[in-house]
């Protein structure tokens, strides 16, 4: 059943020229900054002498920026991939089709939410070439990759279930995706809002609801429980949000 | 009739909305394989009430049962069991016919599902079309594949809310005709604001009205509740001088008028009265040049006009 929901969803994604468009523009922009990152960096360390400029990192520079920035890019474009997942189908009614048959809400969630990761996927597949670059200027460290890539993806997963259970709300698509950037903000505000508080215990528990904070340390490679069980309950949370929303229908 | 032949029984069902009653105290029963036709004007509450029925919407309050099982939005009992065309097909655009019917089989988990979609196409002669994007289908075709969409997983109990609706005329008589053939196989609810049409496909209706019933049961039973004694129709032949048309007096006369040299009028009888053969006699007796006479009952339409506007 998820299997079959999952697959007419990524045919729908690249039946229509969204999913291109947004994975075009992805790949032109995030390919735009990492050229600027690379040229600031270079020219950088052209400008400064050499025993100062050792001191700056390339890693620290490039690699880490450019994720950085792939997170912030994320902002618009999964809700722009989400926003239509529920909505879409319950302004056109096709999402009596489920309800109707005997498939569980859940399994549509997880379908849905499924098939959204797999377009965020092609995406970032379109990244590739970056790490190769970076492998070829003599960075050939896997796990500094494969963590930057893993803290991108646990964030999208974050967002993609965000974006279900804002889509899940309204039967407008535009309404639907406003609602899961004002979302993805106020995640990324809270982690302001600890940085702001003089409060050390306050400013902690803003620190581990934001984000930013367990985005970060996975990034530079410090994957810690704390963040895989903040990571689990937000999507759990928010698939859970989605499933009783979908449920409303029921007596 | 035991509820062993009733395939759903609603029963005293309401439903509000923010700010407005949609279905009042609605109750009625549908027989196991019968066409089922469920009457009102638009606006009457009759697709609110046939998502209730769906499982799609609940009620605020009252029971639907289905098959004997309750019907509630996660029943597993009344899964594959109910097949529901809306007003507004649940059609999945961007995808080909076959696919879409394929897509809808999956879900019910159709075992035989190449010879069900196939057949299921056939029977809807939208085999031509199967590789097409539905999104650019004509409506008629649309509307099939909303109907196949229903019967794929083999239902007993369908729900169509306007099928014929906005459709061509020789596509409304073919789709009229299948319906009529499914109901060997099915028990159809048939909603319509059409009304010639419910009389041809339906044996039972139910007549909804402003959210409220105004009248169920057999077809013949409801024309008979209604029937407001027989109209005569005359029409006379009018020479020189007007015939004597005394004996009418007693009667209650209406539309008369002239339409060249011809007297037309209706003469009504109460339900206990029958004065037909008075009338002949008068009529041979007098020797007026008898034009017209034609007896008539009321139609469909005239009991559904008066019960939706005597009861506003």
């Amino acid at each position: 059943m998820i299997w079959t929901i999952w697959k007419k969803e990524v045919e729908s994604y690249f039946a229509s020229p969204l999913a291109y468009i947004l994975i075009g523009l992805f790949s032109l922009i995030t390919g735009i900054m990492f050229f600027n990152l690379l040229v600031t960096y270079t020219d950088g360390v052209q400008a400064i002498p050499q025993d100062m400029a050792q001191n700056i990192s390339f890693v620290e520079e490039v690699v880490l920026k450019l994720f950085a920035n792939i997170n912030f890019l994320f902002l618009i474009f999964i809700p722009l991939i989400t926003m239509k997942l529920f909505s879409e189908e319950k302004r056109l009614e096709t999402i009596d089709l489920f309800w109707l048959s005997p498939i569980k809400e859940w399994q549509v969630v997880i379908a849905k939410g499924l098939s959204a990761l797999t377009l965020v996927l092609s995406m970032l597949f379109m990244t590739i070439i970056f790490p190769l670059i970076i492998w070829g200027v003599g960075i050939k460290d896997i796990s500094l990759l494969s963590t930057s890539y893993l803290s991108v993806l646990l964030n999208a997963c974050c967002y993609v279930s965000l974006g279900l259970f804002c889509s899940s709300i309204t039967s407008n698509q535009i309404i639907s995706a406003l609602l899961s950037i004002l979302g993805i903000l106020f995640l990324w505000m809270i982690t302001w809002g600890g940085h702001l508080n003089s409060n050390y215990m306050i400013s902690e528990i803003f620190n581990y609801l934001g984000i930013t904070s367990h985005f970060e340390r996975i990034l530079r490679g410090l994957l810690g429980t704390q963040d895989l069980i903040y990571y689990g309950t937000f999507i759990f949370f928010f698939g859970f949000l989605t499933v009783k929303s979908l449920g409303r229908r029921n007596w | 009739m035991s509820n062993i032949n009733k395939i759903l029984v609603v029963d005293n069902i309401s439903r509000e909305f923010p700010g407005r009653k949609a279905v009042t105290n609605v109750s009625f029963e549908v027989e196991k394989g019968s066409i089922h036709g469920f009457l009102g004007p638009n606006g009457a509450g009759k697709s609110t009430t046939m998502r209730m029925i769906a499982g799609l919407l609940p009620p605020s309050s009252g029971q639907i049962t289905v098959l004997g099982e309750k019907v509630t939005g996660s029943n597993p009992n009344l899964k594959n069991q109910i097949g529901l065309l809306p007003e507004n097909a649940p059609l999945i655009l961007d995808m080909s016919v076959e696919k879409y019917l394929r897509f809808v089989a999956k879900l019910h988990g159709v075992q035989n599902l190449n010879d069900q979609v196939e057949q299921v196409m056939s029977e809807l002669m939208i085999l031509d079309v199967r590789k097409r994007l539905i999104g650019n289908l004509s409506k008629g075709y649309k509307q099939r594949v909303g109907l196949a969409q229903t019967l794929v997983y083999d239902a007993p109990f369908l729900i169509l809310d306007e099928p014929t609706n906005g459709l061509d005329p020789q596509t409304v008589v073919e789709l009229r005709d299948y319906i009529r053939r499914l109901s060997d196989r099915k028990t159809i609810l048939f909603s319509s604001h059409i009304l010639p049409e419910v009389e041809q496909l339906c044996d039972q209706i139910t007549i909804i009205h402003q959210g409220r019933v105004r009248a169920t049961g057999n077809l013949h039973e409801i024309h008979r509740k209604f029937r407001q004694g027989l109209v005569l129709k005359i029409g006379l032949r009018v020479g020189e001088h007007l015939p004597d048309l005394s004996i009418f007096g007693k009667y209650e006369v209406t539309q008369s008028h002239f339409v060249g040299k011809e007297i037309q009028f209706h003469v009504t009888f109460e339900n206990d009265t029958d004065c037909r053969s008075e009338i002949g006699k008068y009529l041979i007796k007098s020797g007026v040049n008898l034009l017209t006479l034609q007896v008539e009952s009321p139609e469909l339409e005239d009991i559904f006009l008066q019960v939706t506007e005597t009861k506003k």
